[in-house]
């Protein structure tokens, strides 16, 4: 019998690991308890986790530096998106899908016909209006709302819902009456074989971008901004988990209505019992404030807010967050989707702040205010539990499934 | 998988360059009118499809046969479920 060293042993094994965390499909459920986890130590650092503001932050210096800061209400240049924490979160989740896409080979820009980019700014911008009203995208405004118990989340799902429904129903309209032709392409035969098989670059590429990020407290600490080095960490880490299990909060919403798919739904229930759990002992043991994260204007706010961005998310074809990770492993429509949002987010969340659009809307309320610590738990476990049963039985029945 | 390549299809649905969820609705709105046991081919270019064919077609009820990447695309196959 052949004697193989113990070196190329090792190595097979490293590569295995290698593989397993890199290479293999994640299933959504092991995502879901990542985030969860990532989400508790986000909050811990310092801010409940959300998207928009970051996206505001760009939105920011386009306002200011192309003359419109009234608009927006600047008075002063808006942080640099590099110093901003949450901007510097978004940019790691980005990076953090670019390079998970690249090891494992799914990375590829690719064109969509016009109209797909026009549906991706107005979605992007209709998501930008509804964060403005909910005070929080689908992450803050939702996901987060919910984890820290803030009252607005469950309105916003009651909005993202309908949003969803409308959403759905257009797609369908669409796509029966008036729909995308697909341009004719070229076969690929005649295009030049490139100098470089970008495909076998990609995957260092890849590896690098995490072993930089990683290095991000170094860097940032050197600048005495440790916390926004750790917001860099985390945003990668969080943008890793999503594009490598595809999590995506939009179809959380959309699919029950589409499909009756409700792989999302369990997914996305796991995570936030883990998420809740951990920030009920982060509040009753006072390593946060109570109210940290209560700024959800409910529950007209979260609720009208939650529509429109329901609306927007499926028009788009991404959330607030999945549009980040599509947008790093190269889809291009959703760049789009981006740039509307930010284009449009500024201007509203200043009529919301300093209009009375803002008091209408509503104010956070804090669910553990209304139910105290006795009841909140039982509320809690109850709302899983309908919503798991209420998802299961409509991918039985298809009974909320749009059909046509 | 190659056998897979030539396997001849009945339909080709061209869905290049639209992203989730369209291909799925595409082939959802397809395979209503199409006669148990024929193929229906989808070309696609949304990374997210390959785990989307797969799950749709088998709620379905419809014979997933496996899938051939192209150069930037992928081809989906599809068998109707009686």
């Amino acid at each position: 019998m052949e004697q193989t060293s113990l070196s190329s042993q090792i190595w097979k094994e490293i590569k295995r690991g290698y593989n397993f965390i890199f290479i293999k499909d994640m299933p959504l459920w092991v995502a879901g308890i990542g985030l969860g986890i990532l989400a508790i130590l986000i909050f811990l650092w310092r801010y409940p986790w959300g998207i928009s503001s970051g996206y505001g932050n760009w939105g920011n210096q386009l306002y200011y530096y192309l003359g419109f800061g009234k608009l927006a209400g600047l008075k002063e240049a808006p942080l640099t998106p590099w110093i901003h924490p949450v901007s510097v979160m978004n940019i790691g989740m980005i990076l953090g899908a670019t390079g998970a896409s690249m090891m494992k080979g799914q990375f590829s820009t690719y064109l969509a016909p016009t109209r797909e980019y026009f549906k991706g700014f107005l979605g992007g911008a209709l998501m930008g209006i509804g964060s403005t009203f909910a005070n929080g995208c689908i992450e803050g405004g939702f996901y987060t709302a919910v984890g820290v118990f803030s009252m607005g989340g469950f309105m916003m799902m009651i909005g993202l819902a309908l949003g969803s429904i409308v959403g759905v129903k257009y797609l369908i309209w669409e796509m029966l009456n008036w729909p995308v032709k697909i341009p004719t392409q070229k076969p690929m035969e005649d295009k030049k074989t490139p100098r470089i098989d970008w495909s076998k670059v990609y995957p260092y590429i890849g590896g690098g971008i995490y072993i930089l990020i990683c290095l991000s407290f170094y860097v940032y600490s050197a600048f005495d901004k440790t916390v926004v080095g750790g917001m860099a960490f985390f945003g990668l880490w969080v943008g890793f988990f999503m594009q490598r299990s595809r999590f995506c909060l939009q179809r959380t919403f959309r699919n029950p209505f589409m499909t009756g798919d409700y792989e999302m739904v369990k997914a996305v229930i796991l995570s936030l019992i883990i998420y809740s759990a951990g920030s009920a002992v982060i509040k009753y043991g006072f390593f946060q404030p109570e109210t940290h994260g209560i700024d959800h204007r409910f529950w007209l706010g979260s609720l009208i807010g939650g529509g429109i961005f329901g609306l927007g998310m499926v028009i788009a074809g991404a959330c607030a967050s999945s549009g980040l990770w599509r947008a790093g492993e190269g889809n291009t429509k959703v760049w789009l989707a981006i740039v509307g949002f930010c284009t449009v987010y500024p201007f509203f969340k200043n009529a919301v702040k300093t209009t009375a659009l803002g008091p209408f809307l509503g104010k956070g309320v804090y669910v553990v205010d209304v139910l105290t610590w006795t009841w909140t738990p039982v509320f809690y476990v109850a709302f899983f539990l309908a919503w798991y049963l209420l998802a299961v039985y409509n991918e039985k029945t298809e009974k909320f499934v749009i059909t046509f | 998988m190659d056998n897979l390549e030539n396997v001849k299809a009945d339909i080709v649905l061209d869905t290049r360059g639209l992203s989730c969820p369209m291909p799925i609705l595409r082939l959802k709105k397809e395979l209503k009118t199409t006669e148990a046991g024929k193929i229906v081919e989808v070309w696609s270019t949304d990374p997210g499809s390959k785990k989307d064919m797969p799950d749709f077609a088998k709620k379905q009820g419809d014979d997933f046969l496996g899938y051939v990447d192209e150069a930037g695309y992928t081809r989906y196959l599809i068998k109707k479920g009686g």
